[in-house]
């Protein structure tokens, strides 16, 4: 029973390693290939944007959420799980609509004025990183919130009757103990970015191509097997770092989803 | 824990601000796809001007959609069951066992999980072209059983951590055989986990979009399949339709998760 789970997986690692005949060159040409290191710095660029705005964003809704009495935080977490559920073709259709060139955004922005404003927000980077946000901000807000709720709470209260400031329980106490929840959150969303396919391709523009687009890319439209293999084993590779970096951080418990 | 932290957080009115511009942007979805899918059958409108139910009407009524929904439905409820069957007792022997190899085991069943999803697909694409899979149900079905054990492993083991192994050396001592002993004292323990895990593998399938992209074609093409398709080159107001259908779906089992989960706790 093992092995049928077992030997597909095995397969799969195997084929994307050994494409017909065992050869390296296919990495050497990914490795001299314009558009692979093209797309990698874009896939870099819009990783690292998507995962630090998600950052700066869920931070303070995972406060907030800490903040709530457990019955009330029961509700307003539907607001984040509901989104965490909702698939990503749905939230994918929804952003098109509304941040559209004939989207709501641009009908009232025309509306407005007349016809003569409408900014493009999507088929651009803009578009690919508010629907990476919007996919990745719920990982972002459970890994924290995770660690905001185990903190021991009279330590802060400790601090506030010994004097010390909001601002400064919150800089010298809540921020460093959350910093688990906060490398965990940042790690999960650069592994699901790195990796992401539908929001690229259905948000993006040409210039806007991530590595999993790539991989697609050489399979379907050049038939080039060989180079998607390479492509997909770098991006395996770089995934499966950031996933021990994880581990490291979690030690094991903790799942995001759990929370 | 459930202590209410001090009312005088730094800056809680900049906080909460934050926290609900956030909590809008991330329900920007839900919200303004229902009210477009009651709207005008022609074109994508907000806020609508006329209230129809001619969207779910050629949603039901359009073959190519109508049946990728089925195929998605059948899809994720036999990926749901034989999931269950292979991963629950899985989840039982690597829990009790004392298998040499077993965190080897456990780490390879967590694999799908952790390997970016169009590594998958392509491994898959190129192993199915090989067994004439491509395009078949069949081929879905294994690669989404893949994709679903680790959730359902994840959440019976760690209804196992919490159910009492020593009930079983009780059963065991009086004479029960180890089917009985499974069946009898370790399932019943196992109620709560084993439905989460089961909702949590039925939203993996129906939502699953890539690898079905490189294993489906049009026979067995599944809704997040023609979706994608249909979002890319003619984004119809019929995804509206769709997409409610799915946002309500999700909403009740967010909702049956967040309840399990509840009654789990409240438990423990």
């Amino acid at each position: 029973m093992l092995a049928i789970l077992i030997y597909p997986l095995g397969l799969t690692i195997w084929t994307s390693v050994h494409p017909g005949t065992f050869s390296l060159q296919a990495y050497a040409e990914l490795s001299s290939s314009t558009l692979f290191l093209k797309v990698l710095r874009s896939t870099l660029e819009i990783t690292l944007t998507g995962t630090l705005v998600s950052l700066l964003v869920g931070y303070p809704v995972a406060l907030h959420l800490a903040a709530q009495p457990p019955s009330r935080r029961t509700a307003y977490l539907i607001m984040v799980m509901l989104p965490f559920w909702t698939s990503i073709l749905v939230k994918s259709f929804a952003l098109v609509a509304v941040f559209g060139n004939q989207g709501i955004v641009n009908q009232a922005l025309g509306f407005l004025s007349d016809g003569r404003i409408s900014v493009p927000m999507i088929f651009n980077r803009v578009g690919v990183v508010l629907g990476m946000i919007n996919f990745l901000l719920p990982f972002m807000i459970l890994s924290i919130l995770g660690s905001l709720l185990s903190q021991d709470r009279t330590l802060a209260l400790a601090a506030a009757t010994m004097g010390a400031g909001p601002l400064r329980i919150f800089w010298k106490i809540t921020l460093p103990l959350s910093m688990p929840g906060v490398v965990a959150g940042v790690l999960i969303n650069v592994t699901l970015s790195i990796g992401m396919y539908v929001t690229p391709a259905l948000l993006g523009g040409r210039q806007d191509m991530m590595v999993a687009n790539l991989v697609d890319f050489y399979t379907r439209q050049t038939l080039d097997w060989t180079a998607a293999s390479a492509t997909a084993v770098v991006l395996l590779a770089i995934s499966s770092i950031l996933v021990v970096l994880l581990g490291r951080v979690r030690g094991g418990g903790l799942s995001g989803a759990s929370a | 824990m459930s202590a209410h932290p001090a009312s005088g957080r730094p800056g809680s009115g900049f906080v909460s601000t934050a926290a609900w511009a956030c909590y809008l942007f991330l329900l920007i979805p839900s919200l303004v796809v229902v009210p477009i899918s009651f709207g005008n059958p022609d074109q994508i409108e907000f806020p609508p001007r006329q209230f129809s139910l001619d969207l779910y009407r050629a949603f039901f009524n359009d073959p190519s959609w109508w049946g990728s929904m089925v195929q998605s439905l059948v899809v994720a409820a036999l990926t749901t069951l034989l999931t269950l069957v292979l991963g629950v007792p899985a989840a039982y022997a690597l829990a009790r066992s004392r298998l040499p190899g077993r965190q080897l085991l456990r780490g390879l069943f967590m694999m799908p999980l952790l390997v970016p999803v169009i590594v998958l697909g392509l491994g898959l694409y190129l192993q199915f072209s090989g067994w004439g899979l491509l395009d078949t149900t069949v081929g879905l079905l294994v690669a989404h059983i893949m994709m679903a054990t680790p959730f359902v492993m994840v959440s019976v083991m760690s209804g196992l951590h919490h159910a009492d192994a020593a009930l079983e050396t009780v059963a065991s001592i009086m004479g029960a055989s180890r089917p009985t002993i499974f069946f009898r004292v370790v399932l019943p323990q196992l109620r709560t986990a084993i439905a989460v895990g089961a909702m949590f593998a039925f939203l993996t399938s129906l939502d699953e979009v890539v690898v079905a992209y490189f294993l489906t074609g049009t026979s067995t093409m599944t809704l997040p399949v023609k979706m994608y398709s249909s979002i890319r080159w003619e984004l119809t107001p019929v995804l509206a339709a769709v997409s409610s259908l799915l946002t309500l779906l999700s909403l009740l089992i967010a909702l049956g998760i967040i309840a399990l989960q509840r009654k789990a706790e409240a438990k423990a």
